[in-house]
């Protein structure tokens, strides 16, 4: 395992100031991913997972503490700078797939290459990501209603690794999925952490954690148990 | 791609869309019509009568009792005195007296009117061109205007009859024909004119007591016509300002040009401020299509922030948006506006020559040019608050 972590938390804290009172998402968490590392992070609704991702994401800033993504603190980054970190350094999965409805399967994995390049894919990468996670040439050219849930996340995946990114950040990647279908997706990411990449996954489900060489517990904002 | 984005969008929410460019469609076909047919009138009718610019024509008003019988006109005396007063203010004019009455023209089986004036034969000249033919002579020779030619179907050589006081057949024949003038033109128009000799005309109609009916005084240097005017008001009139005692009246048509610029620049300003409300109206109405659409897409905004679209690419996102609805409305308003106003200038002048004049289809570009910025302008605030959404809370709306 390599010794430079991906993701360092230093007394991280998080709060929502709110009429009723502050809300204390985060509270003091230390916390770090080391490149390669197949991580999950567990706990029960509002224990601040979400909360949790999002500042590992570069989606949210921590309101006290410090982040550092392969080295580099995010508390004093631009939103320009975090927005290059996302689409550089960090490959998103989300529960709800959270494609683009406009655009076709191939063109929603190819629109990060088109982000970070400044033009159209010249090369066989969208293709081969795609097929790389089990879509045919016809389905490539679907838009996502066009596709079952299943089909959407490996679309998602496929997009997520586009830039080939530090590390793979999956919020409930298998929530909104059946059994089977779950289980193809956790073989996937399996294989892609098997590979080398570094997978971070936020899950409440502990047979989906179970995938996972590593597996943090979060409670109250608060890291009880590795 | 954030371009095929908003295209695509714009595919998919074509009837809105369309009807969000209805209002940008009306505004710039107001504005570009209305220029093009303001600029286009004037063009017109600054070709009509420029020629005639250098032009006072002076009538009677007065009337006189001359062997029992009531009449108006300028005598001899009158004429002196107002030739005079020019005189006080330039050397270099033309001082045309003229006989002029409308008239029942028989032309074969057809029955028309016209303008007949008798003047000295040397004096047609200073105020009209002649295109065809030679200067009437003699007591039945005449000439016309080309439009009277035409549309009366005359050569050289056509005769016609005009009808005396006492109700006597006069025939007159056609020796030449004249440049028309416009039928705008101030002072003397040739388009509608039968023009003959002094004692051609006080054969047909009488002398009148040797009364002139108007005089028509030419500057060589236009602006000297408001000085010439107002000798002749004092001279005439006995002051310089005009009111009912006056005894003579005076057009001056370079005032007239004057007062007619600024008519039309207040009537350009009017419908400039009428195309302005229409178009400020379809920009209310492009920003709230526009905020409806940032409203329907913020799940799909905060999904392109996650995955690292810049503020700036989303704001241009709307940003083309807005400006394809303005660019393409725009486009259609100003063809609109390219046929409505040549067919309204048809039927206001008679002509569309002055649509092809740079002063009128300098309209075209300002048009699209406005349509476009009035859009964007529009959809600055719904791209700006596009761009500034949280992409976690955008991320979590449904």
């Amino acid at each position: 395992m390599n010794s430079i972590p991906v993701v360092e938390l230093h007394d991280v804290s998080k709060i929502y100031p709110m009429p009723a009172g502050d809300v204390h998402a985060l509270n003091h968490v230390d916390f770090s991913i080391q490149k390669g590392e197949f991580v999950a992070i567990m706990g029960p609704s509002g224990s601040g997972k979400s909360t949790l991702m999002n500042m590992i994401g570069c989606l949210d800033v921590p309101t006290s503490g410090e982040i550092k993504i392969n080295g580099k603190s995010t508390s004093e980054m631009t939103d320009d700078e975090l927005t290059l970190h996302r689409r550089e350094t960090i490959g998103f999965i989300f529960q709800k797939y959270n494609l683009i409805s406009l655009l076709t399967a191939y063109e929603n994995v190819e629109y990060p290459l088109i982000l970070k390049h400044g033009h159209k894919d010249t090369t066989t990468r969208t293709a081969d990501l795609l097929k790389m996670v089990g879509l045919t040439e016809g389905q490539m050219r679907h838009t996502p209603y066009e596709l079952s849930g299943g089909q959407q996340q490996r679309v998602s995946i496929a997009r997520a690794l586009a830039n080939d990114p530090t590390f793979l950040l999956c919020d409930e990647p298998t929530g909104n999925l059946d059994s089977k279908m779950s289980t193809q997706i956790m073989e996937i990411l399996t294989d892609l952490h098997s590979q080398g990449r570094t997978v971070v996954m936020v899950t409440h489900d502990p047979k989906t954690a179970e995938y996972a060489e590593r597996i943090v517990i979060i409670r109250d904002g608060e890291i009880v148990d590795e | 791609m954030v371009l095929s984005l908003a295209v695509r969008n714009l595919k998919l929410n074509k009837f809105r869309t369309i009807l969000s460019m209805i209002g940008i469609v009306i505004g710039v076909f107001a504005i570009c019509a209305m220029g093009m047919l303001s600029a286009g009138f004037t063009e017109e009718m600054n070709s009509m009568i420029s020629d005639t610019a250098d032009t006072l024509t002076i009538t009677p008003i007065g009337e006189t009792v001359i062997d029992g019988t009531t009449t108006t006109g300028f005598s001899t005396t009158d004429l002196r005195n107002i030739e005079a007063a020019v005189k006080s203010v330039t050397s270099d004019y033309d001082f045309i007296p003229m006989y002029s009455s409308s008239k029942y023209i028989y032309i074969g089986k057809e029955t028309t009117g016209a303008t007949i004036s008798g003047m000295d034969s040397s004096d047609i000249t200073k105020i009209a061109t002649l295109i065809d033919g030679t200067l009437p002579r003699g007591s039945t020779n005449v000439i016309v205007g080309e439009t009277f030619a035409e549309d009366n179907d005359l050569r050289i050589g056509s005769r016609m009859i005009i009808l005396d006081t006492t109700g006597q057949e006069v025939t007159c024949r056609v020796v030449g024909m004249m440049e028309d003038t416009g039928v705008m033109s101030l002072g003397f128009s040739t388009d509608n004119a039968v023009v003959g000799s002094i004692e051609w005309y006080t054969g047909l109609v009488g002398d009148n007591h040797g009364l002139y009916d108007k005089v028509i005084v030419k500057a060589y240097d236009p602006t000297e016509l408001s000085a010439i005017d107002a000798a002749i008001e004092e001279k005439m009139n006995g002051k310089e300002d005009k009111d009912s005692d006056d005894t003579v009246y005076i057009l001056n048509s370079y005032e007239i040009m004057a007062v007619f610029d600024d008519i039309m620049s207040m009537s350009s300003i009017f419908t400039t401020i009428i195309s302005g409300i229409s178009l400020l109206v379809a920009a209310v109405a492009i920003v709230n299509v526009m905020l409806m659409s940032v409203k329907e897409r913020t799940r799909e905004v905060g999904i392109l922030r996650s995955i690292g679209t810049y503020r700036s690419q989303i704001m241009l996102m709307f940003l083309y948006e807005a400006g394809l609805i303005g660019l393409i409305g725009a486009i259609a308003g100003t063809l609109l506006g390219l046929i409505a106003a040549p067919v309204l200038l048809m039927g206001m002048m008679g002509s569309i020559d002055a649509m092809f004049t740079p002063a009128v289809l300098i309209y075209v570009p300002i048009g699209i040019l406005i349509g476009l910025v009035v859009c964007l302008i529009s959809g600055l605030y719904p791209a700006w608050k596009a761009a500034n959404l949280n992409p976690v809370e955008a991320m979590s709306t449904d």
